[in-house]
C-alpha cells in the first residue's frame, strides 16, 4: 500500500485565528485547501477557496462529497468562547457530528482526520496527579460546562475511529493558548490580578506556532491516535501574573468558585469560564511525552517563553495583519478568474 | 544557576526605567545612607566583640555566633528571593529549590534545638540516583515528613532534596497545597511516584497514610496496615532501592486522646483530633510538644534482581512490603530503647 499523502484537504474553522495560520502553513504544502467557516476569514489566502459553511448543519457532509475531500482538519471547537455555554454545546458536539457523519459515508473518500481538541478535557482538580497522560479523560467529573462537551465530542472521534478502519484519526489536545484575545491572557493582563487566596498553580502553556505547527504535521503525516500538546516546563501563575507586569492579589475566596466568578466577571470585565476558574486554582499540567516520541518533534516555544513572547506583544506578529474586506473580494475574484483561465486552458 | 540571565543582563534589558533609576523625592543624606547600609554589618561586629567578652568572662560560649549568622543569612536571603521577582525556574512538579533552601534554617532550629534529632545510617541514602524511602508515620500533623527532608538535606554528605507523597485531599487545601508544591511534594499517585524516580529523585513515601497520623496516643508506635503494597510495585517498575526509615519521637508531638469524626467530616478532613491542648488552647494546642526523636535510615532493599513484571506479582510485593514493614518496626523498637525518655 503506498503512503497516503493528502490531496484534498478540507479546514473547518479557518476564520479563527488559529484556523488562518493553518492554513497559510497547509497551502505551501497540499495541493488543494478548502476552508469552511461561518464568518468571513480575516485575511485572504490566495490558494485556499473558502466556502461559506455551518458545521452544524449537513451540508458539510455534502461539501465533503462534491469535493471529494481526502482529508478533513476539524478546527471548529470552541474552547474559550465569549459566547455561552449552550452555543459552545453546538458548535463542539452537533458540528463534530456533523462533520463526522459526512466523512462515515460508505463511498466516502477520507482517509485522514484531524481534530483539534484541548487541555480542558481533563478538568483541573486537586485530586489529580501532578502531570495527565492521554488515558486519564475522566468522565465522573461533569462539573464544567466545556470539559463535558469536549469529551462528548472525543467520544464521538473514538466511535467514528473504530467504525472506521481506512481513515486516520489524529486527536489533538492543545494545552491552553494565551495569544492576545484568549480569556486567560486578558485575565493575566489586569494590572491587580485576582487569584485565589492560597493558590499558586502550576500553568502549562502552548504558543499559537507550534500549536499550528503540530496540526500541520498531523495533516502532512501520518499520527493516528490522541496526543497532549503542550510547551516545555510549567510557569507559576504568580510568575505568569509577574512577567506581564501586575501583581498578583489572592482576594478570590477558595470555595463557592461561581461567586468569584462573577466577581471577576463584574468588576474586571472577564467572563472566566468554569474550566479557566479550575485551571487557575489547581494548575493543568500535561504529560506530552507520547508527542514528542511520535512526532520527533518538540514545541519550539516552552511554558516560560510562551508567556515571555505574550509579555513582549510578540503574538500579533505571528498572525497576519487583517485585510480589510474589499481586499478580501478581490482576491476571491482573481482567483476564480485564474482558475478559469486555467480550465479553458486545458 | 535558577535565573536564566543574570542581574546585570535583566537590568540592561529591564524596560522598567523607573525601578532601575533612583527614585524621585525625599532622600536621606548620604552619611546616613551610608550608615543604613553598614548597619548589619556594625551590628554583627558588636555581637561578635560581645561573644568574645563575654566567653573571656564566663568561660563558656554564652552567644553562639554560628546561630546569628544563620539568622542574618535567612534575613538576607529572603531579601534576595524577594528581589528575583518572575525570573525562577521551578520543575514540572512546581519545585522551587532556591525558596525551600531558603526555608530550611527554620527547620534546622526545630531539627537541632526543639526534637535535638539523632540521625543514624544516613549514608544508606544514596548520594546520587533513585531511591524510595519509606517511613513510618505519626503525630498529627506531618512533622515527621519535614524532619525526614531536613535530616537527609544536613547530614548528608551530599545534600539532597527529598521529595515526599502527600495525599491528594491536602492538595486541595488552600496555603497547605501551595507551600507543599513549591517546596518539591508531589501527589501521592501511582503516577507521580514513577515521574520521580525516573527521575533519579529521593522519593519519601508514608505507606500508613493518614491511618498513621490519625491513630490514637493508646496506638503509639504500633504500625498500621501497609496500604496494599503499591509502593513496592512502583520501586520494582522503577528499579529503585527501598530504604525503610524509622522515626521515633513524632507520636508525642501530639498525644491524640480522641478522634472527632462528625467533625472532620464538617471540615473534610481526614480526622479531628482531641489532644490534651487542641482544641482547647486554640492555636496554642497547635505547638507540638518537644519530645526527643531519633531518625533511623536502614540498609537499602534493593530491588534490581527482580524484573519489571515482577511487579504484577501480588504475593511477591506484599511479601516485600512486609519485609519493609518488619525492618521499619524493629528500627521503632531499638531506638525506642535507645531513648532514655520522652522528652530527654
Amino acid at each position: 500500500m503506498t503512503p497516503f499523502t493528502p490531496h484534498r484537504v478540507l479546514l473547518t474553522g479557518v476564520s479563527n485565528p488559529l484556523g488562518a495560520e493553518v492554513a497559510r502553513r497547509l497551502a505551501a504544502q497540499v495541493p488543494f485547501l478548502f476552508g469552511c467557516d461561518v464568518v468571513d476569514p480575516v485575511s485572504a489566502l490566495e490558494e485556499m477557496d473558502f466556502v461559506h459553511a455551518d458545521t452544524r448543519l449537513s451540508v458539510i457532509g455534502k461539501l465533503v462529497r462534491q469535493l471529494k475531500i481526502d482529508t478533513v482538519v476539524h478546527l471548529a471547537v470552541m474552547v474559550d468562547a465569549p459566547r455561552d455555554e449552550r452555543s459552545i454545546h453546538e458548535t463542539d458536539v452537533i458540528g463534530t457530528m456533523n462533520v463526522l457523519v459526512g466523512c462515515a459515508a460508505p463511498s466516502s473518500s477520507v482517509r485522514r482526520l484531524v481534530v483539534k481538541s484541548s487541555a480542558a478535557v481533563y478538568g483541573a482538580s486537586p485530586s489529580d496527579p501532578s502531570f495527565f497522560s492521554e488515558d486519564m479523560t475522566n468522565w465522573d467529573r461533569l462539573a464544567s460546562g466545556v470539559t463535558r462537551d469536549l469529551l462528548e465530542m472525543e467520544q464521538l472521534v473514538s466511535e467514528f475511529n473504530l467504525r472506521n478502519e481506512r481513515c486516520d484519526v489524529t486527536v489533538l489536545r492543545l494545552g491552553i493558548r494565551v495569544s492576545e484575545d484568549t480569556s486567560l491572557a486578558r485575565y493575566l493582563s489586569l494590572p491587580i490580578v485576582p487569584t485565589f487566596a492560597g493558590f499558586d498553580p502550576r500553568l502549562q502553556l502552548l504558543h499559537e506556532e507550534d500549536a499550528a505547527e503540530v496540526i500541520v504535521r498531523s495533516v502532512v503525516g501520518r499520527h493516528p491516535g490522541t496526543y497532549n500538546v503542550a510547551g516545555d516546563g510549567v510557569v507559576l501563575l504568580s510568575q505568569a501574573i509577574g512577567i506581564m507586569g501586575g501583581r498578583p492579589a489572592p482576594l478570590l475566596p477558595p470555595y463557592g468558585r461561581w461567586l468569584s466568578r462573577l466577581a471577576v466577571k463584574t468588576f474586571a470585565g472577564i467572563g472566566m469560564p468554569s474550566h479557566l476558574a479550575d485551571i487557575v486554582t489547581y494548575g493543568l499540567v500535561m504529560d506530552c511525552s507520547r508527542l514528542h516520541a511520535e512526532f520527533a518533534w518538540r514545541p519550539a516555544y516552552s511554558s516560560r517563553q510562551t508567556m515571555d513572547a505574550l509579555a513582549r506583544g510578540k503574538d500579533a506578529e505571528v498572525l497576519e495583519p487583517p485585510s480589510p474586506p474589499q481586499e478580501y473580494e478581490l482576491q476571491v475574484y482573481l482567483q476564480q478568474r485564474r482558475r478559469r483561465a486555467l480550465a479553458e486552458r486545458n | 544557576m535558577i535565573a536564566e540571565t543574570t542581574r546585570g543582563q535583566r537590568r540592561r534589558q529591564s524596560k522598567k526605567a523607573a525601578i532601575v533609576a533612583p527614585s524621585e523625592g525625599f532622600r536621606l543624606p548620604k552619611p546616613i545612607r551610608r550608615l543604613q547600609r553598614r548597619a548589619p554589618m556594625y551590628a554583627l561586629q558588636a555581637v561578635g566583640e560581645l561573644s568574645s567578652r563575654l566567653r573571656s568572662l564566663t568561660g563558656r560560649d554564652v552567644i553562639d555566633l554560628n546561630r546569628i549568622m544563620e539568622v542574618v543569612q535567612f534575613v538576607y536571603q529572603q531579601r534576595e528571593l524577594a528581589r528575583r521577582g518572575p525570573n525562577y525556574l521551578v520543575d514540572d512538579f512546581g519545585f522551587d529549590p532556591e525558596w525551600t533552601e531558603s526555608f530550611l534554617i527554620a527547620f534546622k532550629a526545630l531539627y537541632r534545638d526543639y526534637w535535638r534529632v539523632e540521625t543514624t545510617g544516613v549514608e544508606h541514602v544514596p548520594a546520587s540516583g533513585r531511591a524510595l524511602l519509606v517511613a513510618n508515620h505519626a503525630g498529627v500533623l506531618p512533622w515527621d515528613g519535614t524532619m525526614i527532608k531536613t535530616a537527609v538535606f544536613t547530614e548528608h554528605s551530599r545534600p539532597r532534596h527529598v521529595r515526599a507523597l502527600v495525599a491528594s485531599q491536602f492538595m486541595g487545601m488552600p496555603t497547605l497545597s501551595w507551600f507543599l508544591r513549591r517546596t518539591g511534594q508531589a501527589v501521592g499517585h501511582p503516577d507521580d511516584t514513577r515521574r520521580l524516580l525516573e527521575r533519579d529523585e529521593l522519593v519519601l513515601v508514608f505507606p500508613e497514610g493518614t491511618r498513621g497520623t490519625g491513630k490514637s496516643f493508646r496506638d503509639r508506635y504500633r504500625l498500621r496496615r501497609f496500604g496494599r503494597g503499591g509502593f513496592v510495585a512502583t520501586a520494582i517498575r522503577a528499579q529503585a532501592p527501598i530504604v525503610p526509615v524509622s522515626v521515633v519521637g513524632s507520636e508525642e508531638i501530639y498525644p491524640m486522646l480522641a478522634d472527632l469524626r462528625p467533625v472532620a467530616r464538617l471540615f473534610g478532613l481526614p480526622y479531628f483530633p482531641v489532644t490534651p491542648f487542641w482544641p482547647w488552647l486554640g492555636p496554642l494546642g497547635m505547638i507540638p510538644l518537644p519530645s526527643k526523636w531519633r531518625i533511623q535510615f536502614h540498609a537499602p532493599i534493593e530491588v534490581s534482581n527482580l524484573q519489571p513484571d515482577d511487579a504484577e506479582d501480588q504475593h511477591l510485593v506484599m511479601a516485600l512490603a512486609d519485609d519493609v514493614r518488619d525492618v521499619i518496626q524493629r528500627g521503632i523498637y531499638d531506638n525506642l530503647r535507645l531513648r532514655r525518655g520522652v522528652f530527654l
